[in-house]
């Protein structure tokens, strides 16, 4: 069901679609310190995505591939990111909306689950379909 | 009182976060390791279960920290 490099393609895909939306936001809308929050946020989330991607892949292939060298999933290291961006967002509160920046590190999430849901969907449109005839 | 509450809010979100992550993470490897073919479709469960289950902690972090400086 899960054709995994299409999924991660398109989860990336959106993020920057997002990321763009945001620095447009950021350069040309009245409310600066939201869109900065936001952006902040986009770009902390997409960092995670990216690692959760890169970690799951590597992972598997060297499960695999039974390779002896196995890494780790990088939970701190999102951790720390969200918690840098979060002591950014206090430090520089003038310009961060903290809010916004929480906004914005659920984006990959929301994205994440969106993504599922419609696969999902088309999946069950297809199956019914295949079924009918 | 903020520094107890953070504390407790980041060590309960790591605490559930470690034994889900942990229980995806180990079924996932176990099923890659016997049917080496499953990859793709396993390697895409996982990954899902494993930002799902992050996210809690992830949360609990920025309120931890909002708890702490705010």
């Amino acid at each position: 069901m899960f054709d995994y490099e299409s999924m991660v393609t398109r989860q990336r895909k959106w993020m920057l679609y997002l990321l763009a939306i945001m620095v447009l936001g950021a350069g040309f809308l009245p409310h600066p310190r939201i869109f900065n929050g936001l952006l902040l946020g986009t770009v902390v989330s997409f960092y995670n995505l990216w690692l959760l991607q890169h970690k799951t892949t590597y992972l598997a292939n060297a499960v695999a591939s039974n390779s002896k060298i196995r890494g780790g999933l990088g939970t701190f290291s999102r951790l720390a990111a969200v918690m840098l961006a979060v002591l950014i967002a206090i430090r520089f509160e003038e310009h961060f909306h903290i809010i916004a920046l929480v906004v914005g590190i659920v984006t990959s999430y929301v994205v994440l689950g969106l993504d599922l849901t419609l696969r999902m969907f088309s999946y069950k449109k297809k199956h019914k379909e295949n079924k009918d005839k | 009182m903020a520094a107890l509450a953070a504390a407790i809010a980041i060590g309960l979100a790591a605490l559930g976060a470690g034994l889900g992550n942990g229980m995806i993470v180990s079924k996932t490897v176990e099923g890659i390791a016997r049917q080496p073919e499953l990859k793709g479709s396993l390697q895409g469960t996982m990954f899902i279960g494993v930002a799902l289950v992050e996210a809690i902690p992830i949360i609990a972090a920025v309120i931890a920290f909002m708890a702490i400086f705010m």
